[in-house]
């Protein structure tokens, strides 16, 4: 019997090809819409983690500055990190786990007549334990190097690219504002847009940097590597309590710095691009309830020009219940075949913008289905006042009808 | 059949009303009508426009019912079933052949055939196995494929026909039969009428406004203005 009504319905349809796909513009644009949407955004979230996992998941950051307080208008001038705060924090938690320190400014890199803008990072030796660089060519500099501010460098593979083409960087010296390094090591290129700039980046021993290039020993980062996700607590109160020891904040005083680690960050990214994706998609889900009228309006034409076809099947035995059925399926299947063609078209374009976005496409399975049985359930909601109306119909006027 | 059973006419109207609007603009299509119908009869109906013919064939198919008086079918209180009821009754026990066919469009001979089939919930191979015997019967071979369009006036009708008996009915209600037809094709359907209800004691109540049509069924009942004017079963029961 079920059957029977979704052949039913099929031929109907086919015999009013354009009316039935005029009358689900709504629905084929609205799924489509919320399918995009999703995709795109599952993307981009996958994407952007990636990319952050790929930081390290379980680096805890350490900066200067209060943290923003939307009630205080004034952002007070921090009192910058330095060395001093480092060398404390590795007293005090080197046992446990790796602390580094960066420093980074923009700054020409040059060898001969060539030149490129790079980020120019000093770092701490242990830095590089933190990170999972692939080294291309040569090594990272070592502890006795980073110790003595050796001039030497590890170069991101587009600097190296830009300043040598082709040919090899090793032992070259090339110049890095007032300074000159030695190349030691070039790093493999990361390649996707969200890493960009580490294939950008010079790197030089955190002292040469203080000394040579900026001149100050601020630093604008501490990093600790945490040993396992379950340290990562402990620890950030632990840098806490010692970083306030060591800027000397009396009890009371807020915190002139701030301790957040990279789970937070991702969090916080996850909830934003959720929030953003989730207010489109409700947004897009709108023209889904004008779809879901527009299934009404046409549901009652079918009954309307298919009065006399109701009395007909009346007449010969069908109760109000197959009747129902009948023009519910219609409905749905109605509707089904403007949300496929919708997921379709959805998929397309989501397809076309993660590729031209450079991130991942991977459709979810649970939306797909989800946005599947809400077009079968538009079908029912808005196909049941048609029905019924058909349903209801007099035998006899059904009959009468011209 | 037992012999209570076959003393109980098939269909007993008691003093049937049916009653259109209220007030002053009621309009009584049937004011007390009575007859009974045996099985295996074949009943002309007849009389003026308007005195109720239609009406009358509505409530013994169980279409529409009474609001006065009682309707039996096989000696059920069929004027008082519930929608769903009166449906079944229909698809299993009525027939209905219209005056303008009323085959849907669009769709083949047997498709229309097997139709009431449907509604009984049998499997797509007995309904076409049953189709394609009905088709035969009202001898349509060949034109099972056929839709209404491609088909005359007279194999319209017996392919309406043939949907009417393909559930083998207990009765067979025929409003003007052979309204739209021309005197040959008439005589033919009416051939048909006679052999299904000679050879199958298939019960038959046919509304028709020619004599010469009348002429084939075995018992005339006259309308006029809602009631019986005569009755050739009963003599000419003018009385009422
Ligand atoms: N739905 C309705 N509402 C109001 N009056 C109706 C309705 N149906 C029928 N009638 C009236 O009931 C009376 C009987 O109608 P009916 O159709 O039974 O006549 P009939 O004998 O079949 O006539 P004809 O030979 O013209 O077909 C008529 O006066 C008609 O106007
Ligand atoms: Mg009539």
């Amino acid at each position: 019997m079920l059957m029977q009504s979704i052949l039913l319905a099929l031929r109907s349809i086919a015999r009013n090809k354009l009316r039935s796909l005029l009358t689900l513009l709504g629905v084929i644009i609205g799924v489509a819409a919320v399918i995009a949407l999703l995709t795109i955004g599952g993307g981009a979230r996958e994407h952007i983690n990636a990319g952050m996992a790929n930081m390290g998941s379980r680096l805890i950051f350490v900066f200067a500055g209060e943290r923003p307080d939307p009630s205080a208008p004034v952002i007070n001038e921090a009192k910058p990190l330095t060395s001093a705060h480092f060398n404390g924090l590795e007293k005090a938690i080197g046992s446990q786990a790796i602390v580094a320190a960066v420093a980074t400014t923009s700054m020409r890199a040059s060898f001969g007549a060539r030149s490129v803008s790079a980020q120019v990072t000093g770092a701490s030796e242990n830095h590089f334990l933190q990170r999972e660089w692939k080294l291309g060519r040569g090594r990272l500099f070592s502890p006795v190097e980073a110790e003595s501010s050796a001039s030497v460098c590890v170069i991101g593979s587009q600097v190296s690219k830009a300043l040598f083409g082709q040919e090899s960087a090793l032992s070259a010296r090339i110049r890095i504002g007032p300074a000159h390094c030695r190349v030691v090591g070039e790093l493999s290129a990361r390649g996707s847009s969200f890493s960009g700039q580490q294939d950008m980046q010079v790197y030089v021993p955190l002292g040469l940097f203080q000394t040579r290039l900026s001149g100050k020993s601020q630093i604008d980062e501490i990093l600790i590597n945490a040993p396992n996700q379950a340290a990562i607590e402990p620890l950030k109160a632990q840098i806490t309590q010692e970083m306030r020891n060591l800027r000397r904040i009396g009890p009371g005083r807020n915190d002139d710095f701030q301790v957040e680690d990279m789970a937070e960050y991702i969090q916080q990214t996850n909830e934003f691009i959720g929030g953003i994706t989730a207010f489109l998609s409700a947004i897009a889900a709108i023209s889904l309830l004008v779809g879901g009228i527009g299934i009404m309006n046409i549901m009652l034409v079918s009954v309307t020009e298919r009065t006399r076809e109701i009395g007909i099947r009346m007449a010969i035995g069908a109760r109000q219940r197959d009747i129902l059925v009948q023009f519910l399926t219609e409905a749905c299947v109605l509707s089904l075949l403007g949300g496929l063609t919708g997921i379709a078209l959805g998929l397309a374009i989501a397809w076309g913008v993660t590729t031209l976005m450079g991130v991942h496409f991977a459709p979810g399975l649970a939306d797909i289905a989800a946005i599947t049985a809400i077009s079968i359930a538009i079908g029912i909601v808005f196909g049941f006042f048609p029905a019924l109306r058909g349903a209801r119909l007099e035998p006899i006027e059904a009959l009468r009808h011209e | 059949m037992d012999a209570e059973s076959a003393r109980t006419p098939l269909i007993a109207f008691e003093a049937v009303w049916r009653s259109y609007g209220a007030g002053d603009t009621q309009v009584h299509a049937l004011a007390g009508a009575s007859f009974d119908i045996a099985r295996g009869s074949f009943v002309a109906v007849t009389g003026p426009s308007g005195s109720g013919k239609s009406t009358a064939m509505n409530i013994l198919g169980a279409l529409d019912v009474p609001t006065g008086g009682a309707y039996h079918f096989m000696g059920e209180d069929a004027g008082t079933f519930d929608k769903p009821r009166r449906a079944d009754l229909r698809n299993r026990h009525i027939g209905f052949v219209f005056q303008g066919y009323n085959l849907l469009p669009r769709t083949t001979a047997l498709e229309n055939i097997e139709l009431p089939l449907i509604y009984r919930g049998l499997p797509g191979r007995t309904r076409q196995e049953l189709a394609e015997e009905a088709l035969l019967q009202v001898g349509l071979e060949g034109r099972g494929h056929h839709t209404p369009n491609e088909l005359s006036g007279g194999q319209q009708q017996r392919v309406a026909i043939a949907r009417a008996l393909v559930s083998e009915p207990t009765l067979l209600l025929a409003d003007e039969p052979t309204g739209n037809l021309d005197t040959e094709r008439s005589h033919e359907i009416m051939e048909l009428l006679t052999a299904l209800n000679r050879e199958h004691g298939l019960t038959i109540v046919m509304v028709t406004h020619e004599p010469d049509i009348a002429a084939f069924a075995g018992r005339r009942i006259g309308f006029r203005d809602g009631r019986i004017a005569f009755d050739s079963a009963t003599g000419d029961a003018a009385s009422c």
